[in-house]
């Protein structure tokens, strides 16, 4: 075959390809790239929280103003507090579930089902079990006698611990499902071959397991920090963002400029706060795949 | 160095009986080869006596101990995977250094041992590398070299030179030899390739459908096979197993000749009639492939020198009595 035939079959594949890429383009470009663009610009005018009233050009001033304030401080803190509060320890758990559930014993596949269970529950079922748990009146605290007063979820300092255990309930199905696959990947003769050459169980776990691991932890870590920065069904469902925006994260937090109940409603502002949440977790996730993939092992 | 004792060994799983009632004695510093086909136990014996899997019944002793429960992290066994099981996240100095970091050798013993087990399997330049950027017979060496790098009382090897390519398995097998002489090791050492068997074992243990068939040095297995399966499996190619009532014998002997006893002769002479089926050069002998009367196929080593019979004659097969086995057909063991 001459240079210029391969040249032209090259071209003609090449063409073939962006044609059949086509589709997906057209979804996405209308999905998302043009609702992504809309909204950077809905963030230039001081909208009114109804449509065909006129608006106000403020340009790159609103940015400055809502990015720089103290109440997007709070929230930013306030979500950085909740993916604390929610990943590792949901990682934490789905790891001990997985290693305790992969094991050859007759029956572990009910296990396996209840431990994954929670996959199939939507975050509102989620939060209505919860809510119930929680509920000073018929809740469960108060059944085992224990009522604490203010309530959970009206009690300040609690209210983002509670919906992070909601949280970490909800998740702990598909983190157990990830972990499990990642476990059962690994090959059982590393670990046949770790025991003869003298290590125990603690340390076939730290020397083999973790590093084995390490690839599947990682997409748990940056998964489960995009999830928790996006969380909002919970919160609206069972603190709305209280008490005294305690659970005021940053999606919570551009909920509450589009709903009519808020009377000053800018959609303006809420597409910044968009904004806002988009790049730190870009950000995030760009950071984490940096430093992590650093001390992640890839078997080969 | 220890010596390796199965009692009664059996292991059952379910209803399927793996290993029934095996006993075998490796002495201290023997090369011992299991032999046997895919499915006959040889390594569930072997991961039995390296305490991988449970035993249903009988004893195992390594050196002077009975180790049916103990674990085997204290067993003093070092083993070498058919995969290799290396350590993919860890370098091959890591690797090597495994066992004698998990046992708590202080870290500049550590660096000696290794640069010692290193340097014999000359791995010495690819100290840093991890195992995903070794060649097949590179990672074999790095496991090898983390078997050796302690003293253990035996080594198990279960089909470690499977996965190299055919000339690099018979350097190794070679280099295996001569590493264990060096090490004076007692070797317990699992394959389903009887040339690998004949060529490095001081004896050989043969397995069928988990039951020990026969036991001894390769030379004495080759020329006096205790039963019809062994005949067939030792030997490439394997031995001739003729119908008694063609070879003259009567109906419940089976006849069996190496193929480097059976000779082709003229028709009109005494023999076996056959007809040439294919003839197979290997470049220093010849095979020639024939098949008897009843469709029995038969092997004959022929010298490079000697004509070749006509492709589909006939032919007349003959043999000298003496180099004669004879199986009862029935219970397949040897008479005589």
């Amino acid at each position: 075959m001459t240079s210029r035939s391969r040249a032209r079959r090259r071209r003609r594949e090449a063409s073939l390809g962006y044609f059949l890429l086509l589709p997906a383009v057209a979804i996405f470009a209308v999905f998302i790239f043009y609702p992504f663009l809309r909204n950077f610009v809905l963030g230039f005018y001081l909208n009114p929280p109804f449509p065909n009233l006129p608006k106000r050009w403020v340009g790159l001033d609103q940015y400055r103003e809502i990015l720089g304030s103290e109440s997007f401080a709070d929230s930013l803190k306030t979500t950085i507090a909740f993916a604390f509060l929610t990943v590792p320890a949901g990682i934490a758990l789905g790891l001990a579930l997985a290693v305790a559930a992969n094991r050859k014993l007759r029956g572990i596949g009910i296990y396996r089902t209840i431990f994954s269970s929670t996959v199939a529950t939507s975050v509102a079922v989620a939060a209505v079990i919860f809510s119930m748990l929680f509920n000073p009146i018929v809740g469960l605290l108060p059944w085992l006698g224990v009522n604490p007063t203010p309530p959970i979820i009206e009690n300040p300092d609690l209210a983002l611990g509670a919906v992070a255990l909601v949280t970490v309930w909800q998740t702990l199905g598909l983190t157990f499902i990830l972990l499990s696959a990642g476990l059962q990947a690994i090959p059982e003769d590393l670990y046949e071959a770790a025991a003869l050459d003298g290590a125990g169980a603690t340390t076939r776990f730290w020397r083999v397991t973790l590093p084995m691991l390490s690839p599947t932890l990682f997409f748990a870590v940056v998964v489960g920090s995009i999830h928790a920065f996006q969380s909002f069904g919970q919160i609206d469902l069972i603190t709305g963002g209280g008490p005294f925006k305690r659970t005021n994260v940053l999606t919570y937090s551009i909920y509450s400029e589009l709903t009519t109940v808020n009377h000053a409603a800018n959609p303006g502002k809420a597409a910044v706060l968009a904004i806002g949440l988009f790049v730190i977790t870009l950000g995030l996730a760009l950071v984490q795949i940096r430093v992590l993939e650093r001390r992640v092992h890839y078997a080969r | 160095m220890g010596r390796v004792a199965l009692a009664g060994v059996t292991k059952k799983f379910g209803d399927v009986t793996a290993v029934d009632h095996l006993d075998l004695d490796v002495a201290d510093r023997e090369f011992l080869v299991l032999l046997g086909p895919s499915g006959c136990g040889k390594s569930t014996a072997l991961r039995m006596i390296a305490g991988l899997d449970e035993l249903t019944e009988g004893t195992i002793t390594i050196g002077d101990r009975v180790v049916n429960d103990v674990e085997p992290k204290d067993r003093d066994l070092a083993m070498v995977f058919q995969s290799y099981a290396l350590y993919p996240h860890l370098t091959v100095r890591k690797n090597i250094e495994f066992p004698l970091r998990t046992r708590g050798i202080p870290k500049d013993e550590r660096a000696a041992q290794v640069a010692t087990a290193a340097e014999s399997l000359g791995l010495g330049d690819l100290l840093d590398r991890k195992p995903g950027q070794l060649s097949g017979g590179q990672r074999q060496r790095v496991a090898l070299a983390r078997a050796i790098v302690r003293n253990p009382q035996a080594f198990l090897m279960d089909e470690p030179l499977s996965n190299l390519d055919a000339k690099l398995r018979v350097q190794t097998r070679a280099e295996l030899v001569e590493l264990a002489q060096r090490l004076q090791a007692t070797v317990i050492y699992v394959t389903h390739d009887q040339v690998e068997a004949m060529t490095m074992g001081d004896r050989i243990a043969i397995m069928k459908d988990g039951v020990l068939q026969q036991v001894g040095p390769p030379q004495a297995v080759y020329e006096r096979p205790e039963n019809l399966f062994v005949a067939r499996f030792i030997g490439t190619p394997p031995m001739n197993t003729i119908p008694g009532e063609l070879a003259g014998a009567g109906p419940d002997i089976v006849i069996g000749v190496r193929p480097e006893h059976l000779h082709l002769g003229a028709v009109t002479g005494p023999g076996i009639d056959a007809t040439v089926a294919v003839i197979e050069s290997l470049g220093h002998e010849r095979h020639v492939i024939c098949r008897l009367a009843d469709t029995t196929m038969v092997i004959v080593r022929q010298a490079i020198g000697v004509d070749p019979p006509a492709a589909n004659g006939p032919v007349r097969l003959r043999y000298d009595a003496a180099h004669t086995h004879r199986f009862d057909a029935v219970t397949e063991n040897r008479i005589g």
